[in-house]
């Protein structure tokens, strides 16, 4: 897994499986009619492949190939409206071309850009998400003292 | 919480005053267990925060099984001044027109016997959920099209389009407001039933409790029944995706200011505000056309099963609606109502009411958690007085799927439903542990409320033979 940082000056790069990317900082809280998911990652791209590992659980099927690639460009007009955009991006890829996700092979921030590369199947991903709400969503943080995102997901 | 008082037998409100932004009081409708169940979960700010909303006129408004959603609770109801009171997307739902749809068998349970569990698994096999682009009905762009604009009328029976709700087409419906995307994820979703709480279920009419209506709705004790829950998928949640994006970036312009970033909004008279009142309708009817389609499915199940002449006579008693907006006159005043986990409920006397179905008042169907009662209930005129015309959907969520996950496998779900006889089709063990019955309020409880404030009155109470869900 490659992570490219926003700024190509930081530019960094490490092995998910040895990096801080493998670990599970991802939950489900409380909330009683929705689903709502709470990540605390220690970089910002950090937060977005957690987001994607989270969707994953979500809609996996019985299928494990990642024969197929998509690539997702995006732009927001502030950061938590990027990560919200990012899950309707895996919901519409989900829904519309039933693309099960894997893993990431790419991603790359700059500012409220992002782009990335995904790698999953075709299969049958479970039509469990809906939409990705902004009811309570945010995404703030800083790299010395970790990020911290909220979306509530209509399921 | 501590502001909130009651004034009514099964109604309590908090006063505009309770909070800076309040135009209007909050009402809830629900005794003290529900308003106590309502009140833990952050419902009541929830509905607070809708009462903030622009144009809004006399209340906004929780019915009995409200819980927390995401800007309106589900369960919320709010009515705007037209033309410039606002349209609130996130107000009607992602899954716009989710409703439900009873079919009744010309059968009683007895007649059925062994057939049960060969029915519904001919039914699950018949009504895919939707995973995936293999299943579902093709969908041609002029066939989408035509059911954006025209609903169900494409392909259903006369007799099934008078006993849907609004004839099972919006008015001012734009095929061209909904996006690509839109259409893209709904292509091949006609026929489909979705995830989460959707199902089909088969049911036997357990009790009559209003002979009258009963008999007008088609319905007498022992009958079978099924019942459709579902929507518009993946087209109508992108097209809430779609203009949710579309009036959050045009707040500032229209100098609407927010508690909540999903109540984003614009007046109804706006540029948004009809375009996003046009794709919503035809999402609508695309959801109405979706539930025809189901039914289709169900019935073809039912002849393979029991026979075409069987088919041939199970009826369509009605389909409502459980998230919309619609322009509604109450008072004189030409109002814009949303409903958000909400049923329309209009009294006997209506002429938006099937003919047949005039003298006794709108069938309304409140399904309960999964595996235990739905009830048919009639519109009352308290309706009219109290809510717009509205009463409760369901027997709402008190516990998160997560919290309901944590207390039992969907194992031990499927084997409690099958040892009180109800056969069970659901491919996902997750998808029962999260709709387990105790993850809901009681239905007998919820309709106890209704009735007591004058909404709607008990009609029937049905119970499971058999669940699909997706």
């Amino acid at each position: 897994l490659i992570i490219v940082a926003r700024q190509p000056a930081a530019a960094r790069s490490f092995d998910a499986d040895a990096g801080g990317l493998s670990k599970r900082v991802y939950r489900w809280a409380e909330h009683t009619g929705e689903l709502e998911l709470r990540i605390d990652a220690p970089t910002e791209e950090a937060v977005f492949a957690e987001a994607l590992t989270a969707f994953a659980e979500l809609v996996a099927d019985d299928g494990s190939a990642d024969a197929e690639r998509e690539e997702v460009e995006i732009e927001a007009h502030d950061r938590e409206t990027l990560l919200a955009e990012w899950l309707n991006e895996l919901v519409y890829l989900a829904d519309a071309r039933a693309f099960v996700p894997e893993r990431l092979t790419e991603l790359r921030l700059e500012g409220t850009r992002l782009r990335a590369t995904l790698r999953g199947h075709r299969g049958e991903p479970r039509p469990l998400v809906k939409a990705v709400t902004l009811h309570g969503l945010s995404h703030e943080g800083d790299d010395e003292l970790g990020w911290h995102a909220r979306v509530v997901l209509d399921v | 919480m501590s502001e909130a008082r009651r004034i009514g037998d099964a109604l309590w409100e908090i006063p505009a005053s309770a909070r800076p932004g309040m135009r209007v009081p909050a009402r809830v409708f629900a005794d003290d267990e529900l308003f106590e169940a309502i009140a833990r979960d952050g419902s009541l700010e929830q509905i607070e925060n809708v009462a903030t909303l622009p144009g809004i006129v006399d209340a906004a408004l929780a019915m009995p099984d409200a819980h927390q959603g995401y800007g309106f609770p589900v369960g919320g109801v709010a009515a705007m001044e037209l033309p410039d009171g606002v349209v609130s997307p996130g107000g009607v739902g992602y899954d716009i027109n989710c409703g439900v749809r009873l079919l009744a068998l010309p059968l009683a349970e007895g007649e059925l016997g062994r057939r049960r569990e060969p029915l519904v698994h001919e039914i699950s096999r018949a009504v895919p959920a939707g995973a995936g682009k293999t299943q579902g009905r093709g969908g041609r762009v002029a066939e989408i099209d035509a059911v954006l604009r025209n609903g169900p009328r494409e392909f259903a029976s006369d007799e099934d389009i008078e006993r849907t709700e609004s004839g099972g087409c919006l008015p001012g419906a734009d095929a061209a407001a909904v996006s690509e995307r839109a259409r893209e994820r709904g292509d091949g979703q006609l026929g489909t039933m979705g995830s989460g709480n959707h199902f089909v279920e088969v049911q036997r009419v357990e009790r009559v409790l209003d002979e009258p209506a009963a008999t007008a709705f088609g319905l007498r004790e022992d009958q079978v029944t099924v019942l459709i829950h579902s929507g518009s998928r993946g087209l109508g949640h992108q097209v809430c995706t779609d203009y949710v994006k579309r009036m959050d970036a045009a707040m500032q312009r229209h100098g609407i200011e927010l508690p909540d970033r999903q109540l984003a909004c614009a007046p109804a008279s706006s540029p948004e505000g009809r375009a996003y009142l046009a794709a919503m309708a035809a999402a609508a009817n695309f959801a109405w056309a979706n539930r025809q389609a189901i039914a289709d499915l169900v019935r073809g199940a039912i002849a393979r099963v029991l026979g075409k002449p069987v088919a041939k006579g199970t009826g369509q008693v009605y389909d409502v609606a459980h998230n919309v907006a619609k322009a509604e006159t109450y008072g004189g005043r030409r109002l814009l109502v949303h409903r958000k986990g909400a049923t329309r409920a209009f009294p006997a006397g209506s002429d938006e009411i099937p003919e047949p179905y005039r003298a006794v008042g709108q069938p309304v169907f409140i399904p309960g958690s999964m595996g235990t009662a739905s009830y048919v209930l009639a519109g009352e005129p308290g309706s009219m007085e109290l809510s717009f015309g509205t009463t409760c959907h369901g027997a709402g969520r008190t516990l998160s799927r997560t919290g309901a996950r944590k207390q039992i496998a969907g194992g031990d779900v499927r084997r409690q439903l099958e040892e009180r006889g109800i056969v069970v089709r659901c491919p996902s063990n997750k998808g029962l542990a999260e709709e387990a019955p105790f993850a809901y309020k009681d239905v007998h409880r919820v309709v106890d409320v209704v009735a007591r404030a004058g909404l709607a009155r008990p009609v029937a109470r049905l119970t499971p033979l058999g669940v699909v869900k997706g």
